[in-house]
């Protein structure tokens, strides 16, 4: 609080707002730093990045509410958010009356919401009800009005964040379908979302952050990978604090390599994935198991696999090293970021020893998949066909 | 779409460096932000009264109720401060009234503030017609008691006479004063909420030091007080031109006339620049 009448009072003398990171105080940190980025006409770049990577900071940045302490924002053209739906509904009044108000605090006039009126009221499908209070209507309902009203927002910049999870499927469709119209007309948009499956219906470029930095800026694919691969990194942060007892076995590491034996971190959908794991023991210990657990960040456990299974076991001499390879050919999975959680055992589930979280990290770049229900995705490419009979 | 493109740049620069442009940037807001205001306000006011039975009726009663108590301590004694020049029922319902638009004036800029706080924090719009708004409805509420003033006046036989137009003037004044001062403590009471508290006490001690419930003093220091005392000015002015047509506070009405219009432009200044460094610390 005594910072804020610091700052306060340093803007009312024309002291401005630039800081450099000695200028920080105790407690302070920058929510955003080094990110240069420039959005043209027609492109819908995605915002990606976990929990406190400055993505909504960014956001506020560019809608004008809060100020840099470095650097400069341009814009060039109107900006239109569509941050929260329903902003400044109130719950007695009709729905009709809100959409008034929505509007205004949109910036759309009466004049133009009187054309638009029909549009948003078939838009939210409410026809039925837009007479009556909004307080009366589900949560889905609000919703769904207040992305009709903010889709006739007909701004040069359009701000979203976080607000495509509306309605149903048919809805969310639908809203998809405008927002493309809306890139094709030249309205550029700058989307904030943790689906990165809904991401992909409409964005065509990604731009990720990590701990305030700009991470990755370029396509989307990779960008989407890239920020799996972020989400995945915090299930070994998580991990890491958890208690390791001293045992006499150890996982050392787990290397993905390509099918030459060459490391590699990329692959296509359909390519030879190697995760070489390397164990060691203080003592020698017969008829070893792995247990090997494929993630995804986003979809969590894949596909779990083990020695075990397969009928093998191995042995470890003592203060050796033994590399056991697990082999993916033709590996089905598509687009997304991945890495495994390894379990070590005796002879028996009870004979735990180690358990390594987060490794052998790996990224399905490619090729691109649709999301608009005319291609193929999800995790995994299964072998399918369709018959059509007459 | 819209064939102009403004250009707009947001750097760490302050605002207040360029003032030509900030009060361009101030008057484009607030005039572009009239709309919105105005649909706020309708939200507002109906919303305030589609929820209650007895609608209008409550702008009505607090000056009523308030009249009331001060009537009846006074006719059982437990305070007698001197004659007033006309009815004392009308006197300290006029003065209760004008006290209560300047009071919501002082408290208006953090009310609206906090009304609006995710608004502000996540959307770009007029800031300052979020003070259009706090001023329209104090406004609509002195309008509605205004109808209750003139049926008073009626009732205990007080023809206004063309000294009205003045005691509108003064009471658009006072309204200005109260909330100046009240955007002038708006930007540390959203800081602190020490200061919304403080308000809601100090108001009605301020209001006892106003002469309301008591004639206006007519010596050495209550005279002083008076004039020191910046609610005191227009509200004694503005009463005695409704009920009597004239009055000898034009001259420190005047004097905090001349305090009051600069003092809102600084109000208006720090109540924009003050907007964005508070929004950076609302946790909504």
């Amino acid at each position: 609080m005594r910072y804020g009448l610091t700052d306060l009072g340093r803007e009312l003398i024309g002291a401005g707002r630039d800081r450099t990171s000695e200028d920080l105080r105790p407690g302070e940190f920058f929510a955003v730093k080094d990110a240069n980025f420039q959005v043209r006409a027609g492109e819908c770049v995605g915002l990606l990045g976990p929990n406190g990577a400055g993505k909504s900071t960014m956001l506020k940045m560019i809608n004008g509410l809060i100020l840099p302490n470095a650097g400069c924002i341009t814009i060039h053209g109107n900006v239109g958010a569509m941050i929260e739906l329903g902003t400044g509904f109130n719950p007695v009044l009709s729905g009709r009356e809100n959409i008034y108000i929505n509007a205004a605090v949109l910036g759309l006039g009466k004049r133009e919401v009187d054309r638009c009126m029909e549009s948003i009221v078939e838009f939210a499908e409410l026809a039925h009800v837009i007479d009556e209070p909004v307080k009366t209507y589900s949560s889905g309902m609000k919703m769904r009005l207040g992305f009709s009203i903010g889709a006739n927002l007909r701004p040069q910049l359009l701000l979203i964040d976080e607000v495509l999870a509306v309605g149903d499927v048919a809805f969310r469709m639908k809203c998809f379908a405008h927002l493309r119209e809306l890139v094709k007309s030249g309205i550029s948009i700058i989307l904030v979302t943790h689906a990165v499956s809904m991401l992909n219906r409409v964005a065509n470029r990604a731009i990720v952050f990590g701990d305030g930095n700009i991470i990755h800026d370029g396509d989307l694919e990779t960008g989407c990978t890239v920020y799996e691969e972020t989400m995945g990194a915090s299930d070994r942060v998580k991990h890491a604090a958890d208690p390791q007892p001293e045992t006499a076995a150890r996982i050392l590491k787990a290397e993905v390599v390509d099918a030459n034996g060459q490391p590699c971190k990329e692959f296509e959908t359909g390519s030879t994935v190697r995760v070489n794991v390397t164990v060691t023991a203080t003592e020698s210990l017969d008829r070893m198991n792995l247990f090997a657990a494929l993630c995804s960040p986003v979809h969590g456990r894949v596909a779990a696999v083990s020695t075990a299974s397969q009928g093998i076991d191995f042995s470890i001499q003592k203060e050796k090293k033994v590399c056991v390879t697990l082999v993916f050919e033709k590996i089905p999975l598509l687009l997304g970021a991945f890495h495994f959680n390894i379990s070590l055992y005796g002879p028996t589930s009870l004979d735990f020893y180690h358990r390594a979280s987060g490794i052998g990290n790996f990224r399905i770049t490619g090729p691109p998949i649709r999301s608009d229900g005319r291609g193929i995705e999800g995790i995994t490419k299964l072998p399918y066909r369709f018959e059509i009979e007459d | 779409m819209s064939t102009t493109r403004p250009t707009v740049r947001y750097s760490a620069h302050s605002e207040i460096r360029n003032p030509v442009k900030l009060f361009s940037d101030m008057w484009s807001d607030t005039w572009n932000g009239r709309e919105l205001a105005w649909r706020l306000f309708l939200r507002n006011i109906r919303g305030l009264y589609r929820q209650t039975l007895l609608g209008l009726f409550w702008a009505f009663l607090p000056p009523v109720a308030n009249t009331a108590i001060w009537i009846f301590l006074r006719q059982q004694g437990v305070f007698n401060i001197g004659d007033m020049e006309v009815n004392e029922t009308l006197y300290i319902l006029t003065g209760m009234i004008l006290w209560q638009a300047f009071g919501d004036a002082i408290q208006m800029p953090l009310k609206v503030l906090n009304q609006h706080k995710s608004m502000l924090s996540k959307l770009r719009f007029s800031r300052e017609a979020l003070l259009l708004v706090g001023l329209g409805e104090i406004v609509f509420d002195l309008l509605i008691r205004a109808v209750l003033l003139a049926l008073a006046m009626a009732w205990f036989g007080v023809a206004p006479s063309l000294a009205v137009l003045g005691a509108v003037v003064a009471i658009v004044m006072m309204i200005a004063l109260g909330a100046t001062l009240g955007i002038l403590l708006m930007p540390i009471g959203s800081l602190y909420q020490d200061v919304g508290r403080l308000l809601s006490m100090v108001v009605p001690f301020w209001m006892i030091l106003t002469p309301i419930i008591y004639p206006s003093p007519t010596a050495f220091p209550g005279t002083l007080l008076n004039w020191l005392n910046p609610a005191s000015p227009f509200l004694i002015l503005s009463r005695d031109l409704l009920l009597m047509g004239q009055s000898n506070m034009w001259f420190p009405a005047f004097i905090w006339g001349l305090i009051t219009i600069p003092l809102a432009l600084l109000g208006l200044i720090m109540f924009r620049i003050s907007i964005p460094v508070l929004v950076e610390r609302m946790n909504t």
